[in-house]
């Protein structure tokens, strides 16, 4: 079953520096199942988060399209929940108030939405830090904050842009395993971009290396779930595909 | 900025009994401390006037400023000078703040034309308030029309240029988030783009009002005959410093009193909570 | 390419080269605004005069020398003003960050010498000193003192603990430690200080030029008044602006970024 559909995706845009068009995504074609867990890896300006920007809404396509659910993608919609990399946390809100601003954009009732937020923090350990403004958490904390204030919106499909990439390596490695977990219970699609090979490798089910602006490769990770760092940093069928990733996006 | 340092600051080696009432009654110790030497330098004052016998003419002594204060209390003209003034500061204000604020978050939503209007709006800014003295009195004519345009002009451009810096400078990803969190344009507008700038706004407003208050006190000296300016100007006419320096401690408090209690708790209220401190 | 994107795209490399373009051209339309608002007739010349006015009475006043004295007389008075505000705010504002004692008995009266505000002691002033030198120079030491003594304060208690420690240790007197330690430390909030004293100190300036005035810009513009000259009022505003801008914006800003940013003690 197909949830999200890119056709020929193409994206350029002006630069007034070089006075010139520049072209960030060439004719992508890419298909997302319901439920599946995909990783776009490839070096800094490869036009990744071009792509997930598009697939946001939040900048729209020069030619092709994108579908989901075989309806053409206009603009943000809370169906398409987005974690930053800079978190984009509201500082003025409490954390419940982060979480609950999703049901709350669908106007259901204060009440609700508190219950909806809380029990999501729950789901990410975080219940105890209802009450606390962002800027009094550590950078892990905030960031599950950020998940799971997507998460609470219940989306079809969960876009992560490089959501990891500032946050210490200890405090890493556990939210990618939380992520796992989270995502084998509920099961959302998800698309995460990284830069980081082994991340790719370790979260997906299936890893797509870009290159300038081009699909380079598909790669299928056949690996048992649930994943846990300490299994799998040793595991030979991880080390053999993370080095074939890398050579590709080293290559690419 | 004063309320903090004065708490974190007291000398380590208080005697205990100091300590307990502290503990008991922290408003108390803190209100006096805050006016002992307030009170110290009025004894000083009157001991240097007494001691070295200087003339009124130069300089009153405590007990005139008091009969001075007294009698326009006691003859209505302090609560109409007042009233006058402090009906032009809001009157200018109110105005300007209404319109400043929708303006600069219209102008501060699109980079582009953000950061092609911010030189202009610097410009203004800079020039606000007391420049404009001359030609609002050639324009307006002596009065009400001159001094509340000082005021509004010295608050309007000052706020518009900050609310136009806080809403460019709210990072892209909040905006995103929010828009794929399902907010539309009002909530866009209420959740994210007005508290997002409110740190600027509110800095803004503290910096617009002390200018206006410092054009005010000179646009009065000059274009008026009623308000808090003008009765200070109008004694030194007839040398009556003891009015004068009665005036001068007016205007203070009066300042003081908006700033500490208006300006300062809605500073504080909203930027310290939300760690935008390093940002406004 | 359409000839939008082509002038976009000029207007970008050009302010790349020379940032001061992006501070001119955003002028240009709101001038030929003022052109066309004033050529229609909508107000009366007197009232409103064109830009074409101003520059002519620019040129004429700059022939005749009286512009170019009057700007020296207020520039030497705001450079006087804020060079005596320093010498004497950064003493004190080191004082009162230093020692607590200092700082509980000055600072209730620092807060409410600030709030009497430089304009409402001119008329006390003009019965001391007369319309003279001493009473503007006054009022703009007055205006520079406070925001440089609180600002100095303000950096001189953010200086870290560990710093003064650190010097101690390795073997600096307490005189060293304020030299070497607390004054550099404190010197981006000194800038900040200096920066919004002088913006307050500028404006005193002109109102005291108004009211006191026997030369410098201010006074121009009132005198323009007095004789009911449009022209000239405009001419002062915009000579003023400018002067502020360039002061401000090429001058004190990149100082206070320059010592900030360079030690890395900014936190924007």
């Amino acid at each position: 079953m197909k949830s999200l559909t890119l056709r020929n995706v193409s994206k350029t845009y002006f630069d007034p520096y070089a006075g010139a068009h520049v072209t960030a995504v060439s004719d992508a074609s890419l298909a997302v199942g319901q439920g599946e867990f995909v990783s776009i890896v490839g070096p800094s300006g490869c036009g990744k988060t071009t792509i997930l920007n598009m697939i946001a809404g939040f900048i729209p396509v020069s030619s092709g399209e994108i579908l989901l659910n075989d309806q053409p993608v206009k603009g943000p919609g809370p169906e398409r929940g987005v974690v930053f990399q800079s978190f984009a946390l509201f500082p003025w809100k409490t954390v419940l108030e982060n979480v609950g601003f999703g049901p709350k954009m669908r106007g259901l009732p204060k009440a609700e939405c508190d219950k909806i937020a809380r029990e999501y923090l729950a789901l990410a350990g975080l219940a105890d830090a209802a009450e606390r403004y962002p800027n009094e958490l550590s950078g892990g904390m905030q960031q599950r904050v950020g998940v799971v204030r997507a998460l609470a919106n219940n989306p079809e499909v969960l876009l992560m842009d490089e959501p990891f990439a500032s946050v210490d390596a200890q405090t890493r490695m556990t939210l990618q395993e939380e992520l796992t977990r989270i995502w084998q219970e509920r099961r959302p699609t998800i698309i995460f971009i990284t830069h980081d090979v082994s991340e790719a490798v370790f979260l997906a089910d299936r890893v797509i290396v870009l290159s300038k602006g081009r699909v380079l490769k598909e790669l299928a990770v056949p690996l048992p779930r649930p994943r846990v760092w300490d299994r799998l940093i040793e595991d030979s069928a991880f080390k053999a595909l993370s080095g074939q990733v890398l050579q590709l996006v080293r290559s690419a | 900025m004063g309320n903090e340092s004065q708490q974190s600051c007291r000398p380590a080696a208080a005697p205990a009994a100091a300590v307990a009432a502290q503990a008991r009654f922290p408003r108390i110790v803190a209100a006096a401390q805050f006016v002992a030497p307030l009170l110290f330098l009025l004894l000083l004052w009157e001991l240097v006037v007494r001691a070295f016998g200087v003339s009124p003419r130069i300089f009153p002594d405590v007990e005139a400023v008091a009969r001075a204060g007294w009698e326009t209390i006691q003859d209505g003209t302090l609560v109409r000078h007042i009233g006058a003034s402090l009906g032009r500061v809001a009157v200018g204000t109110v105005l300007a703040i209404a319109i400043s604020i929708p303006l600069g978050v219209a102008m501060g939503l699109s980079p582009v034309v953000s950061s092609f209007l911010t030189p202009l709006f610097r410009f203004f800014s800079v020039l606000a308030g007391i420049a404009w003295i001359p030609i609002a009195t050639l324009w307006f004519g002596y009065g009400f029309g001159a001094i509340t345009f000082v005021i509004f002009n010295a608050v309007f451009f000052v706020v518009a240029y900050n609310t136009l810096l806080g809403v460019a400078r709210i990072p892209m990803p909040l905006r995103q988030a929010a828009a794929a969190l399902g907010a539309g344009g009002w909530s866009m507008l209420t959740q994210v783009i007005l508290p997002g700038a409110l740190p600027n706004i509110v800095t803004g407003v503290r910096t617009g009002l002390g200018f206006a208050w410092r054009g005010l006190i000179a646009a009065e000296m000059i274009a008026t005959n009623v308000g808090l300016g003008y009765m200070l100007f109008l004694a030194r006419d007839f040398y009556r410093t003891e009015v004068i320096v009665f005036g001068m401690i007016v205007i203070g408090i009066l300042w003081l009193l908006i700033d500490r209690l208006l300006l300062a708790p809605l500073e504080r209220a909203t930027i310290e909570r939300w760690g935008l401190v390093d940002r406004a | 390419m359409t000839p939008l994107l082509k002038a976009w795209s000029l207007y970008v490399r050009w302010t790349a080269r020379f940032p001061a373009v992006r501070s001119i051209v955003p002028f240009i339309p709101v001038v030929a605004l003022w052109a066309i608002v004033a050529a229609s007739g909508l107000f009366p010349p007197v009232f409103l005069p064109g830009p074409a006015d101003v520059v002519r009475s620019f040129g004429s006043l700059v022939y005749k020398g009286i512009l170019p004295d009057y700007l020296q007389d207020s520039v030497v008075r705001l450079a006087v003003g804020a060079a005596a505000g320093m010498a004497l705010g950064i003493p004190l504002g080191v004082l009162v960050g230093l020692n607590a004692r200092a700082r509980n008995m000055l600072w209730p009266i620092l807060l409410f010498f600030q709030a009497i505000g430089d304009i409402a002691w001119l008329p006390i002033l003009l019965i001391w000193f007369g319309f003279s030198l001493t009473t503007m120079t006054f009022v703009i030491v007055y205006t520079v003192l406070f925001p440089v003594v609180l600002n100095t304060a303000l950096g001189v208690r953010s200086v870290p603990v560990e710093l003064h420690r650190a010097a101690r240790s390795l073997g600096a007197s307490r005189a060293r430690v304020v030299w070497e330690v607390v004054l550099p430390g404190a010197l981006p909030n000194i800038m900040t200080g200096l920066r919004n004293g002088l913006g307050f100190g500028w404006r005193a300036l002109i109102a005291t030029e108004i009211i006191v005035g026997t030369s410098g810009i201010g006074f121009l513009m009132f005198d323009a008044r007095r004789a009911g000259s449009v022209v000239e009022i405009l001419l002062g505003m915009i000579v003023l602006g400018l002067l502020w801008y360039v002061v401000d914006g090429w001058i004190l800003a990149p100082i206070e970024r320059a010592t900030g940013q360079r030690w890395g003690l900014v936190t924007q």
